[in-house]
C-alpha cells in the first residue's frame, strides 16, 4: 500500500500522508473488529543511495531488514535522473508472520531528489526521524561518499551523518586509502561507523578467536601472518583482520590469489613450532586447521547483504574491535601490494 | 551456598563479546542414554546446531553412553539421522556435520556395570588429549530417573567426579516423585557432587520468553510499582495442550499433570513472575530469590485441597470430525486409572507483596488449544466511571490486564480501556502487543541450546537448585496425598473442553472466572 507522490516534499506533509497510511491500514481492522495489524518501530533507518533504480533495491533490503529490525524506513534516492528536485511517497511494508492472524506494518518513505537539492534533504530529514529512537545512516550512496573522502566536505551529507547514531558503509567497492581517510574523518566528529567489510569476518574471527581460549596457544606466540585474497588489490576485509590479529606486531603479508569468492581467501598464522591456518574451500565452507593440527569445517557462504545489516543493526554504539583493528590498518596501509 | 564459575586460562584478546557468542570453555559432553529420545530429539541437533553457529569451542567433544552396542561411527550415524531429521529451524549441513562428527564418540555400557565406568574414564582420558578438552566434562544424566542416584555414585566411585578440569552433572526431570525421594535423591547426589557442579535442568526456565520475564520486570522501571497486592487481582497461568498423552500413557498414568508440570514447571514460572528483584543479577542472587518465593507459597492443609485444588481427566469426544479416545481409551492406559490430566490449584504467596491475592495455576491435556500464557489481572479503578459496549449490551469496563504470553506467539499485551470513536464516553478494551518474534525476527535459540551452553559456561541462573526443588515439593505435596487417597468420579471433561466444571467454581468461589486464552 503507497501514496501518491507528495511535492513538495516536506517533512509535514510527509508526515500526513503516513497518518492517512495508518488510518486506511486501521479500516480493514474496524471492520473485522479485532487487532490485524500491529505496526512496529524500533528505530529510524536512513538509506541514501545513487543506485540506479530510484531506490528500489535499497527498498528490497529494508523490507527483509524489518522483519528483524522494525524501523521507520527512509530510502533517499539522489540522482539526476529525478523528476523534481525533491518529492516523496510514504508506503507500508506489511508481512504476515507463518500462521499468525495479524500483519506487522512498519512504514517506510521514499524520497528521491536531484544531486543539487543535497543540501534540503538533512533538513527534510530531521523531522522525519522518530523520536526518541535511534537513528541509523547507511550510506550507499558511492558518489556522495567518494566525495566526502576526497574532499573536505559533502555538506548534505554531513547534515544527515550529524543526525546519526550510527552510520555504516560498505568499503568493498572503495579504494583502502579513501575509506580511511572518510572513516578517520567522520570518527574526528565523534562519529560512530560501522564498515560491512568489518562485518564480512565475523565468521571468519570468530573461530580464529576461539582457538586461544587454549592455555597453550597464545596470540603473542604468532610473529607472522600471512593473507590472501582474491580482489585486485587487498580489500579492507583484508585490512580489517591483518589489524584485528596484528595486536603484537606480528609480521603481515599479503598475496593475491584466485579463489572462491571476492576478499579474504585465507589467512595463516606462524609461530616458531605451530602453523595456524583457515582458509575457504568452496564457496560455502572453509576449514580451520589448529595449532594442535585438528580441523574443523565451517559453513560460510558470502554473507547477504541483508545478513550483514541485520548484524549491524542489532549493535547500536562503539564497536572497540572494530575501532581497534581500524587503527592499525592506518599503519598497515602504506605496506600493502 | 556459591557457585563457583571457573574462570576462562587466560585472557583471550581476540574475543570480541559484541559480535561473538558467549565463549563457552572447551569440554566433553557424556550423555548417559545416548540412543534415547532426548539425545535423538533435543540434545544432539541442540549441540549440532550450536556446532554451526560457531557458538562451541573448537576443544569439544561429545561422548554416547547407552546399552546399545555400537561403535563410535555407528554412533554417528544414527545421530547423523535423528539430527537430520529434528533440527528446528535450521539446516542440515553435511560437510559441517562431517566436522562436528569428529567431535562424537561412543562408548557402550550399562549404568549399572562398574566396567562401563572404567570404559569411559579411558575414553575421557584419551578425547582430552586428542581434543584438547582441558579435562572439563558435563555429564547429562538423560536415563530412567531410577538410574540416577545410582549413575551419580558410580561416577564418584570411579573418580569421575574429578579431574584436570571441572565435573557438572545435568540432571533431568523429575527430580524425585515426592518430597521424600526429592531429599533423598539430593543427598545421594550431594556424596560426589557439590551442589555448585549439580544442574537441575528445567527447560521451560531454558525458553527465551520465561527469561524475558525477568528483563520486562526488572529492566523496566513502570511495572515492577503495580507488581503487588495494591494493584493486581489475581494472577491466572495456564499451560493447555491440545494433544493427549501420544504414546507416553504408560509414564503419565503414573505422573499426573500435577507432578509432570506444576511442580516444576510452572511453580518455577510462578516463582519468576512473582519473586522480589534480585540484588544482583547473577546466578546466587536469582536463584535465591526464586527459592524465597517458593518457600512463601502456602503449604495447603489437608482438608482445605477440595478447595484449592481439582482433578480432572479427558474423555473421549469428538474434535473437528474427528474421534478423540479418552485417557482411559489410550495404549498402555489402564481402564480404571485415576491420573489427574488436568488440574488446577490456587496458591496463595504469604508476604508482603502478595498476601491474599491468588495465584491460579492450570494445566491439561486435550484442552481446545496449545497455549502456554501468564495473565495478570490488575484491580479495577476504585470508581467506575465509564461504561463498556458489549455484546450483551452496556457493562461496567473491564480492568487492565497484562499477558506475557510463552507459547506459542511469544510477546507481551496490554490491555487497556479506549474512548470509541463518536459522541458519548464509552470504552472499549483495546490492546497494546510487543510480540516478540516480529520485534527481533531472528531465530531464538531452542531451550536446550540455552541451557547447555549455560551449564558448559558454568552459569546455572536457569537451573533449579536443591531447595527450590523441595520448596516446589512442599507446596504440592498435601494435594498429591490427598488425591493419592481420593477416587474420583473421572473423566470429568470432554477432550476438547477447558477442563472440569470444578475447575471455574474454584475461581467462582473467589470472584473469578478464568480467562480463555
Amino acid at each position: 500500500m503507497s501514496s501518491a507522490v507528495i511535492f513538495p516534499a516536506q517533512p509535514e506533509n510527509i508526515l500526513k500522508g503516513l497518518g492517512k497510511l495508518w488510518t486506511s491500514l486501521g479500516q480493514e481492522e474496524k471492520q473485522q473488529g479485532k487487532p490485524t495489524v500491529l505496526r512496529a518501530c524500533a528505530m529510524t533507518l536512513i538509506v541514501a543511495t545513487d543506485e540506479p533504480d530510484s531506490g528500489f533495491a535499497a527498498s528490497q533490503t529494508i523490507s527483509e531488514l524489518m522483519h528483524a529490525h522494525p524501523a521507520r524506513g527512509i530510502v533517499l534516492a539522489v540522482s539526476p535522473d529525478a523528476e523534481k528536485s525533491l518529492e516523496a511517497r510514504v508506503l507500508a511494508q506489511c508481512w504476515k508472520p507463518f500462521g499468525k492472524a495479524q500483519q506487522i506494518c512498519c512504514e517506510q518513505i521514499e524520497i528521491t531528489a536531484r544531486p543539487q537539492s543535497w543540501p534540503n534533504v538533512g533538513p527534510t530529514l530531521v523531522g522525519l526521524t522518530v523520536a526518541d529512537l535511534p537513528v541509523i545512516f547507511w550510506c550507499r550512496h558511492k558518489g556522495a561518499l567518494r566525495q566526502a573522502a576526497t574532499k573536505e566536505e559533502h555538506a548534505g551529507l554531513e547534515a544527515i551523518t550529524s543526525l546519526a547514531t550510527k552510520i555504516v558503509i560498505d568499503a568493498h567497492d572503495m579504494p583502502a586509502s579513501d575509506t580511511v581517510t572518510l572513516i578517520e574523518r567522520w570518527q574526528a566528529r565523534g562519529r560512530v561507523i560501522a564498515d560491512l567489510e568489518w562485518t564480512r569476518l565475523t565468521p571468519w574471527r570468530e573461530p580464529l578467536a576461539h582457538l586461544f581460549d587454549v592455555c597453550e596457544c597464545k596470540l603473542s606466540d604468532f610473529h607472522s601472518i600471512d593473507i590472501e585474497y582474491t580482489d585486485e588489490r587487498p580489500s579492507m576485509a583484508a585490512l580489517y583482520l591483518a589489524g584485528w590479529l596484528s595486536l603484537y606486531r606480528p609480521k603481515v603479508s599479503f598475496r593475491r590469489v584466485g579463489g572462491y569468492l571476492p576478499g579474504v581467501h585465507r589467512v595463516t598464522l606462524h609461530s616458531d613450532s605451530k602453523t595456524i591456518d583457515f582458509a575457504r574451500t568452496g564457496p560455502d565452507s572453509a576449514v580451520l586447521h589448529s595449532a594442535s593440527g585438528r580441523e574443523c569445517t565451517y559453513n560460510f557462504g558470502e554473507p547477504a547483504v541483508t545478513a550483514l545489516m541485520t548484524e549491524e543493526l542489532a549493535l547500536m554504539g562503539v564497536d572497540p574491535a572494530f575501532n581497534a583493528a581500524f587503527a592499525r590498518v592506518r599503519e598497515l596501509l602504506p605496506d600493502t601490494p | 551456598m556459591s557457585v563457583v564459575v571457573q574462570p576462562l586460562p587466560e585472557v583471550n584478546p581476540l574475543q570480541d563479546p559484541l559480535r561473538f557468542s558467549r565463549r563457552v570453555p572447551p569440554c566433553a559432553i557424556v550423555i548417559f542414554g545416548a540412543s534415547g529420545d532426548l539425545s535423538k530429539r533435543k540434545l544432539l541437533p541442540s549441540l549440532y546446531r550450536l556446532f554451526y553457529e560457531r557458538r562451541i569451542s573448537p576443544s569439544f567433544a561429545v561422548v554416547g553412553s547407552s546399552r546399545t552396542p555400537m561403535s563410535d561411527d555407528e554412533f554417528r550415524h544414527r545421530m547423523a539421522d535423528s539430527v537430520s531429521k529434528f533440527l528446528e529451524d535450521a539446516p542440515f549441513d553435511k560437510e559441517v556435520w562431517d566436522s562436528f562428527a569428529q567431535c562424537l564418540f561412543y562408548v557402550p555400557g550399562d549404568l549399572t556395570n562398574p566396567d562401563s565406568y572404567d570404559d569411559l574414564r579411558k575414553k575421557l582420558d584419551e578425547i582430552e588429549k586428542s581434543h584438547q578438552t582441558a579435562g572439563n566434562v558435563l555429564f547429562y544424566l538423560s536415563t530412567q530417573p531410577s538410574h540416577y542416584a545410582e549413575a551419580i555414585l558410580e561416577l564418584g566411585a570411579h573418580g569421575l567426579n574429578r579431574g584436570n578440569g571441572w565435573r557438572r552433572v545435568i540432571i533431568e526431570k523429575p527430580f524425585g516423585h515426592d518430597l521424600l525421594s526429592a531429599r533423598k535423591l539430593n543427598d545421594e547426589i550431594h556424596k560426589v557432587f557439590l551442589e555448585s557442579d549439580v544442574y537441575r535442568i528445567d527447560h521451560y526456565l531454558g525458553k527465551e520468553t520465561v527469561q524475558n520475564i525477568l528483563a520486562f520486570r526488572f529492566g523496566n522501571g513502570i511495572f515492577e510499582p503495580l507488581w503487588n497486592r495494591r494493584y493486581v487481582d489475581n494472577v491466572q497461568i495456564t499451560a493447555a495442550e491440545s494433544i493427549g498423552v501420544e504414546g507416553r500413557g504408560g509414564y503419565y498414568q503414573e505422573a499426573g499433570a500435577l507432578r509432570d508440570m506444576i511442580q516444576n514447571h510452572l511453580s518455577q514460572v510462578m516463582a519468576t513472575v512473582a519473586m522480589e528483584p534480585p540484588t544482583i543479577f547473577d546466578a546466587t542472587n536469582v536463584r535465591d530469590e526464586r527459592a524465597k518465593l517458593l518457600r512463601a507459597v502456602r503449604v495447603v492443609k489437608s482438608e482445605d485441597v477440595p478447595k484449592y485444588a481439582v482433578a480432572g481427566q479427558y474423555g473421549p469426544a469428538k474434535v473437528g470430525g474427528e474421534d478423540l479416545p479418552g485417557f482411559r481409551q489410550e495404549p498402555s492406559v489402564n481402564p480404571q486409572a485415576q491420573t489427574d490430566t488436568y488440574a488446577a490449584v490456587t496458591f496463595f504467596i504469604d508476604n508482603w507483596r502478595w498476601a491474599d491475592v491468588p495465584f491460579y495455576i492450570r494445566t491439561g491435556k486435550r484442552l481446545p488449544k496449545r497455549v502456554t500464557d501468564i495473565a495478570i489481572q490488575f484491580k479495577a479503578p476504585p470508581l467506575g466511571l465509564f461504561t463498556q459496549e458489549t455484546k450483551g449490551g452496556l457493562r461496567a469496563a473491564r480492568p487492565n490486564l497484562l499477558v506475557l504470553r510463552i507459547q506459542p506467539e511469544e510477546g507481551i499485551s496490554l490491555r487497556f480501556l479506549s474512548k470509541s470513536p463518536g459522541s458519548g464516553m464509552r470504552v472499549r478494551p483495546v490492546s497494546m502487543d510487543f510480540n516478540y518474534g516480529s520485534s527481533f525476527g531472528e531465530r531464538t535459540p531452542t531451550a536446550y541450546e540455552t541451557l547447555l551452553v549455560d551449564a558448559m559456561s558454568g552459569d546455572p541462573t536457569l537451573y533449579t537448585r536443591q531447595d527450590m526443588v523441595e520448596a516446589s515439593w512442599q507446596i504440592v505435596q498435601p494435594i498429591l496425598d490427598v488425591w493419592a487417597n481420593t477416587k474420583f468420579d473421572f473423566p470429568n471433561y470432554a477432550a476438547g473442553t477447558w477442563g472440569p466444571k470444578a475447575s471455574d467454581e474454584m475461581l467462582a468461589r473467589q470472584g473469578h472466572v478464568w480467562r480463555i486464552p
